[in-house]
């Protein structure tokens, strides 16, 4: 196969620009679908209290809420981080933001690590065991739990261990208003995630142990496996450094992925055990029609994917360094 | 790739049990509205009763018969997905064979979009419109459907460039055989397993979607459909009733889910010319 050094440097450039088309994209769509929303927050809000506005009252407030700042002004106030106020909470939408981040970031990250370490660990093992029963019985139940939507085990976690055992709290993601020390404190947080994360582990491990196994067994019996063997090298080694260091790179791309697409990832499970994360703040955002918000939530979740893509354009090469060289 | 598939796919045990899932959930799609006892919207029935005779599952809240509601439910989510699956698996070979014949500025222009598309989160847009528009759910499928072929069209255009150096389509080109005459005769027949591959991957992406969307409350209510049915079921978890009702919707919504895996997973394993060889 002929090298294009040149090749590698065009094909990076041209990454960056289409990330950047897709994150103009991104912004202009959260910039201007919520601008085009038939309701507004004003009738949204008042539709439904016992407030009673004048004409006058409320053509102040619609004017005030439908402020249109033009898109070249809504981009310079985003680079300003002057995102604007919650029209429900009236609060900073940065503030309201980063109190959410935390809480998904915790959820999220714990998930995909425990999922990808326990996935890669059993999929290189699998793979070694080949036609043992521990294969073959891994495999077919990693098959049927790639089939159980995180929806479906959610509400069946959510129904046996939180509301008929009572083992774990149903909702939430600390004890409000407790004054404890920070290891109550701890363990109290981590009494309320075991739930959602037990969810999305179920969700996310399958897929792992099944594209570990599927990668470990293509290099498996490639030459330097073999010239591994003939050297005597302790079998361990030979797993991991060098037959499960080629089947690397889909995991990565994986987790990566898994990562970039983590608010929207874990919506539906957010929803189902009211964890206080970035999706509830979307979903609650859309019913009050808070546009700030849904603008935010939106364009910061879009841009954490870009921002991950691109790492992940970088990590390959560092990770697989055929990559430099081979295109 | 000439893959002698029907034989050895009709051997895998998943394939087989996908198959008959599938078989299932497709009779209850097309013959639904003749098999139900009762209308799904007929709210005339006094509202949480358990399980009889004349009512399999029970009625829920609003006085509607649950078995009548669950193969609705079926019903909304496999077209859902389905329709979903075809025009993405549509437009994707129609791109992807285009971007690998043509190759030059369009190949470059369609990849780049492709690329554009992967990175946006499909749920986000599909959330966005829904709650913003509540547009039919055609209009969502849609949507859908043009943010998720890109996967296809990238792997047909990866197949595309190889077939395009391979001695027959050469020797096709030789005898004056037009563009147009090359991809229908040779290129589009010979990539048929890409398609089945493409097509289950997608299907099983949007049913989830489609229940996730529901489950959320962002399609009409009058809608029946599985992810629906749950979140309006848990409402009442402590009524004891949740074995007749929130559990049925759950399990269909897995047995889907599993048939379409299943069916993927094997196709895959069978028609994936590298997994193939490793797999033996």
């Amino acid at each position: 196969m002929p090298i294009y050094p040149k090749h590698s440097m065009k094909s990076r450039l041209g990454s960056v620009i289409s990330l950047g088309i897709a994150a103009l994209a991104m912004i202009y769509l959260s910039y201007s679908l919520p601008r085009l929303l038939p309701g507004d927050f004003v009738t949204a809000m008042y539709s439904s209290s016992q407030v009673t506005l004048n004409a006058q009252q409320e053509a102040e407030h619609r004017a005030y809420y439908t402020e249109e700042p033009g898109f070249s002004r809504y981009l310079l106030r985003l680079v300003r981080l002057d995102w604007g106020y919650s029209y429900a909470f009236l609060t900073p939408v940065s503030e309201l933001f980063l109190s959410a981040l935390p809480c998904t970031l915790l959820l999220l990250g714990t998930a995909n690590i425990i999922a990808m370490f326990i996935g890669f660990i059993t999929g290189v093992e699998a793979a070694w065991r080949r036609e043992s029963p521990f294969e073959k019985g891994m495999v077919g139940g990693m098959t049927v739990l790639e089939g159980i939507p995180e929806i479906s085990t959610g509400i069946i976690l959510l129904v046996v261990f939180a509301l008929n055992l009572q083992w774990f709290p149903a909702a939430g993601a600390d004890t409000a208003y407790a004054e404890v020390s920070i290891w109550v404190r701890l363990a109290t947080i981590g009494h309320h995630l075991v739930l959602p994360l037990a969810t999305l582990v179920l969700a996310y491990f399958p897929g792992n142990f099944l594209l570990t196994r599927n990668s470990v067994m293509m290099v498996i019996k490639a030459p330097f496996v073999t010239t591994a063997r003939a050297k005597g090298l302790p079998p361990r080694r030979i797993r991991y450094a060098h037959a499960a260091r080629n089947a690397l790179l889909p995991l990565v791309t994986r987790f990566g992925l898994r990562l970039a697409f983590m608010i929207t990832g874990a919506l539906v499970v957010e929803k189902i055990f009211s964890y206080p994360g970035l999706g509830t703040l979307l979903i609650n955002a859309i019913q009050a029609r808070d546009l700030p918000v849904i603008q935010a939530v939106v364009l910061f979740s879009s841009l954490i994917v870009l921002t991950i893509i691109l790492c992940l354009e970088f990590a390959y090469r560092i990770i697989d360094p055929r990559i430099e060289h081979a295109h | 790739m000439h893959i002698d598939f029907h034989q050895r796919v009709f051997l895998d045990p998943w394939f087989i049990t996908g198959c008959c899932l599938a078989l299932l959930f497709g009779i209850v799609t097309v013959l639904g509205p003749t098999l139900v006892p009762f209308d799904p919207w007929d709210m005339s029935f006094s509202p949480i009763s358990p399980p009889s005779a004349t009512h399999f599952l029970g009625i829920n809240d609003g006085g509607q018969d649950i078995f009548s509601e669950l193969f609705f439910a079926i019903r909304n989510t496999v077209t859902f997905g389905l329709a979903c699956g075809l025009v993405a698996l549509f437009v994707g070979v129609i791109l992807g064979l285009i971007a690998g014949w043509m190759g030059g500025i369009v190949d470059m222009i369609l990849m780049r979009v492709a690329d554009i598309l992967l990175a946006i989160p499909a749920i986000m847009v599909l959330i966005l419109a829904a709650s913003l528009f509540r547009p039919s759910p055609w209009i969502l499928a849609l949507i859908l459907s043009g943010m998720m072929w890109p996967t296809i069209s990238k792997a047909i255009r990866a197949q595309t460039l190889t077939l395009k150096e391979s001695l027959h389509v050469k020797a096709a080109a030789q005898i004056g055989a037009s563009n147009w005459y090359i991809i229908r005769r040779h290129l589009m027949p010979e990539m048929f397993p890409l398609y089945l591959i493409g097509f289950a991957a997608k299907a099983r992406m949007a049913m989830f979607m489609e229940a996730s969307l529901a489950f959320l409350g962002l399609f009409e209510p009058s809608r029946k459909s599985l992810g629906m049915m749950i979140a309006f079921a848990l409402k009442y978890y402590y009524m004891d009733i949740w074995w007749n009702w929130l559990l049925p919707p759950i399990v269909c919504l897995s047995l889907l889910i599993m048939a379409v895996t299943f069916l993927a997973i094997s196709l895959e394993k069978v028609l994936d010319p590298r997994l193939k060889e490793a797999l033996g």
